[in-house]
């Protein structure tokens, strides 16, 4: 049956679909193109080769074409795409049009096709006499990923996952039988919240261009094998590891950034499965960088070397696989659901994972392993060691996060730790331990041979300084009142930091060559040690221990209650702070909530006071999102996170100046005084003062005859410290009496001027109180998060290193 | 013994640790007739039962919130949780509960739950759309 759909703009996905199409074939081309240049005997015939580019272009300006057809499909809100219905709606910006591209699974490869295919024309400029066999591996890759965005039918199975593909292809439902459905589809679904942060605008693309990135070190290597290259490979594959291990690594702690600024894990980093699975093959790749390096130098460790290359891409893959097939489930919260890919994301790992291995089997006797044993003291040995401790750390991450797919093989039904972040911690820091130290005391090292005697004092110096410095610091933080390994951890990360300036100090006299890895070094020290002190030292500040008692039993189990209640204008004693819940305001879709926090010193004056203006989304959609403010110090970061409100969702439009004018029942039954001018009626939250009567009270559209009375009372409302103004009327007009009530909203109390009892020269005043719950309230959660700062600075120091060591080992490579 | 040798029974031993206590220490799904039998931690994973009442009143306690969940069994089991209601938690169409049994009530130390996907949400959506029309 075909219905002739109204509204529909077909063509921007034919043309995405063919550009889909035309990719795949292209990059098919490019790598069989590709292949047969590489098995050519005839160097004269650059016909497969050429061949092989044209593919290569062709496909690079399909995945172009791609992007465009779906900005222009999510720019101009055709709903009528699935993916712009999902990700996308009405009223997002356009800056974040580009993060509704990586919000779905098919946006995100399209971005990784985007970059494998920057990084191919990056390679067919530079690889020279490595361009056949290192495209042809790199074209198999972008096959790959291109089959993914394919989404067609074939035999009943479905290829892919196409992002072209239309609403009406992917729900049932019987609107879409009627021709005219898209006047019912008015608006998309609308970005996640969460993902409305600048910081996701560029973390994927930076994550990904890791990723993508890590094919090329990957691509070398098997062309080494395959090519019989064995030694040459080594020298391109250090420089583009570099690269790969610095754009990850930046990718991966802005990914920490925007959970630490949004506070989605509750900190900078969760082990959450979807972590993990960005920082295993950073693990290995990084240990492959020190084995190449120790290769370059010594000719040992060419075995490890080849295999951390290999396995880091495969684990790339196994990444994408676990967080893109809808395995992990249960364990994560983030990943992806599975669209029906999990045999061909499951065949693409299988592949690569055949090629290195083939390779590495057929070879293997002729492989330039060194037959010599690499001496103690010598800094090759234990750059070796400390890289195969960082592939032990990689193989805990992947053998703990893989636990639903061992129990999707074995049958079994583990699931993860109970307390995952701890048994991570304590795992993860033992082998950083053992890294750190490495990193320190091998810069005392030369490579070949080192005389033992003096490699041990200044070892041990440094070692004895940096007890003293880690012992400090532990002490002043507190860690040692956490976990033993802590404290270990560091004073191996300080050493570590102190071990590498010494050797930086040495640059500044002149051995400019060893700035990169020294700067690196010191970077991933401070790195740890931010990272320890924040992790191991972060304190609910917010702990609360009132309540009611619901159960006995609950209250036994003396659990730290992190949430407290903030009624508007109530301050409540939180440690040193005094903090009032006191404004709001609102900025559609956001509600800010004002919350002053006063620092009270000993002698009870205000030390310091400051606001902060933690938001949240009530989005109809996505529910309560909120979004922490956060004090930052030097040393310290103040969190401030509303886990609760009583607002309403961003649909609901307000009445506007519509009043209820009987709104009797949302308040506790009304008290009634009759009270002299001076006298102070008390209630709930404070005090009422009836200062004076004001016989001109006027109201704008009532006109008075010559016999009508109207009289003000003035009250003066004095609660937790402040004062409120109001003025209730009584009125006398025409023989009937009326009063007009006024409300305190800030206070949740409605005040009625009901009655004048001239006999006792008094007048009645009716309080009308909101019950508790009524009153507008906050539940807040505030953290205390020490020392981040060393976290990001290390980051940035890391950074620098690895853009150092880049250009230095540039220059010793020059392309062949 | 050659050095070589000896780092190689290191990195082979650690490894073996590793994956041991890995095994050790993971967890196991179970029903809450598993959690009452055993009395250690576990992970349940079941579904809210929206027909009875949730409790979280910040003005009484800011950290109690209290749940009907039904396991894979089909067995109700009242659930504590102490902290605030999970953002969104009435949408959740599973649940992964870890925690134990105190009494008659399942402590839970963490909840993780899966909203509706954005694909079988979409069902949900049309219907939303069509009564604003009818509205308009």
């Amino acid at each position: 049956m075909d219905t002739d759909f109204k509204g529909e703009h077909l063509f921007p996905g034919h043309l995405g679909q063919l550009f889909i199409i035309l990719a795949f074939g292209s990059a098919l081309l490019s790598t069989i193109s590709y292949y047969f240049a590489t098995v050519n005997k005839n160097p004269l015939d650059k016909s497969w080769h050429n061949l092989g580019r044209i593919g290569f272009w062709l496909n690079s300006i399909s995945v172009i074409g791609i992007g465009c057809c779906l900005f222009f499909i999510i720019y101009n809100h055709y709903f009528e795409y699935h993916y712009a219905w999902a990700h996308s709606s009405k009223a997002l910006p356009v800056y974040y049009i580009i993060s509704s591209y990586w919000e779905g699974q098919e946006g995100s490869f399209w971005l990784w096709a985007f970059w494998q295919a920057v990084l191919g024309n990056v390679l067919i400029w530079r690889a020279r006499s490595w361009e056949n066999s290192v495209m042809t591996i790199v074209g198999l890759s972008q096959t790959l990923l291109s089959s993914m965005l394919i989404g067609v039918n074939i035999f009943g199975t479905r290829f892919g996952s196409s992002p072209f593909i239309l609403l009406r292809e992917v729900i049932d439902g019987p609107i879409f039988k009627s021709p005219n459905y898209l006047s019912f589809v008015k608006d998309g679904n609308g970005l996640n919240p969460l993902l409305q942060n600048y910081w996701m605008v560029i973390h994927p693309p930076t994550l990904f261009l890791g990723f993508a990135s890590m094919v090329v070190p990957f691509a070398y290597a098997v062309a080494g094998l395959w090519q019989k290259r064995y030694k040459e490979w080594v020298q391109p594959a250090i420089s583009y590891s570099l690269f790969s291990v610095m754009i990850l690594g930046t990718g991966i702690i802005m990914g920490s950034f925007w959970a630490y600024e949004s506070l989605n894990f509750n900190g900078f980093w969760a082990w959450d499965p979807v972590e993990n699975a960005s920082i295993i093959p950073w693990l290995t790749l990084i240990g492959a960088v020190h084995v190449l390096i120790v290769y370059k130098n010594s000719g040992h460790a060419y075995f490890t070397a080849t295999f951390l290359v290999l396995i880091s891409f495969v684990l790339v893959l196994y990444a994408s696989f676990l967080t893109r097939s809808g395995i992990l489930g249960e364990t994560s919260i983030h990943a992806f659901t599975d669209l029906g890919m999990f045999w061909h994301l499951v065949v693409d790992v299988l592949i690569f994972l055949a090629i290195a291995a083939t390779l590495l089997i057929i070879r293997r006797k002729e492989l330039p392993i060194s037959k010599k044993e690499e001496e103690t003291y010598s800094r090759e040995f234990w750059m070796f060691v400390g890289a195969c401790f960082l592939g032990l750390s990689c193989m805990q991450l992947v053998v703990v996060t893989s636990i639903p797919v061992w129990n999707a093989i074995f049958g079994t039904h583990a699931a993860p730790p109970t307390d995952k972040i701890n048994f991570y911690n304590v795992f993860q820091s033992g082998f950083a331990v053992i890294v750190t130290l490495l990193a320190g005391f091998s810069q005392f090292l030369k490579y070949k041979k080192t005389e033992s005697t003096r490699f041990f004092i200044t070892s041990i110096v440094y070692l004895v300084f940096a007890v003293l410095v880690g012992a400090l610091v532990i002490y002043v933080t507190g860690i040692y009142k956490s976990h033993w390994i802590y404290a270990v951890l560091m004073i191996a990360a300080i050493y570590s930091v102190l071990a590498n300036a010494k050797i930086l100090a040495e640059v500044l006299k002149g051995k400019t060559k060893l700035a990169g890895s020294a700067v690196a070094h010191i970077g991933f020290g401070l790195l740890l040690v931010g990272a320890v002190i924040a992790a191991g030292t972060s304190t609910v500040a917010s702990i609360n221990n009132t309540g009611e008692n619901f159960n006995p039993e609950f209250n036994k189990t003396n659990n730290p209650r992190e949430n407290l209640m903030l009624y508007k204008n109530e301050p409540v004693q939180m440690g040193d702070y005094l903090i009032t819940y006191i404004a709001d305001s609102i900025a559609m879709p956001n509600h800010y909530f004002k919350v002053d926090y006063k620092l009270m010193g000993k002698d009870g004056k205000v030390k310091e006071e400051f606001i902060l203006k933690p938001n949240a989304q009530a989005n109809s959609k996505f529910g309560l999102v909120a979004t922490p403010d956060t004090r930052h110090y030097l040393f310290h970061d103040l969190y401030t996170h509303v886990s609760m409100a009583n607002i309403k969702l961003d649909d609901v439009k307000p009445d506007e100046g519509h009043e209820d004018t009987n709104d009797d029942k949302s308040f506790d039954p009304p008290v009634p005084h009759e009270v002299a001018i001076g006298d102070t009626i008390r209630y709930r939250d404070g005090l009422i003062v009836l200062k004076a009567l004001n016989a001109n009270a006027r109201l704008e559209n009532i006109t008075l005859e010559k016999n009508d009375v109207s009289v003000g009372a003035k009250l003066e409302i004095i609660s937790h410290g402040k004062t409120y103004q109001s003025e209730p009327i009584y009125m006398i007009k025409g023989g009937n009496g009326f009063d007009f009530a006024r409300k305190v909203e800030d206070l949740g109390i409605k005040l009625r001027f009901s009655k004048i009892l001239p006999k006792d020269n008094k007048v009645e005043i009716t309080v009308y109180q909101q019950p508790e719950s009524k009153k507008p309230y906050i539940v807040l959660k505030a953290i205390n998060f020490p020392c981040i700062n060393f976290f990001w600075s290390g980051t940035i120091i890391m950074v620098i290193g690895f853009l150092l060591s880049i250009f230095r080992r540039n220059k010793e490579f020059k392309a062949v | 013994m050659k050095k070589g040798s000896i780092f190689g029974i290191i990195v082979i031993a650690i490894a073996i640790a590793v994956i041991i206590s890995t095994y050790s220490k993971s967890s196991t799904y179970g029903s809450f007739t598993d959690a009452k039998q055993t009395g250690t931690p576990l992970d349940v994973v079941g579904h809210l039962n929206k027909k009875k009442e949730l409790t979280y009143d910040p003005t009484k306690d800011a950290n109690y919130f209290s749940f009907f969940m039904t396991d894979k069994q089909g067995k109700e089991c009242k659930v504590v949780f102490i902290g605030s209601k999970p953002q969104d938690f009435e949408r959740s169409e599973q649940i992964v509960l870890t925690g134990q049994m105190a009494g008659n009530e399942f402590h839970a130390s963490k909840i993780l739950m899966k909203c509706p996907s954005k694909y079988t949400q979409d069902k949900i959506e049309v219907t939303e759309y069509k009564a604003k029309q009818a509205a308009i």
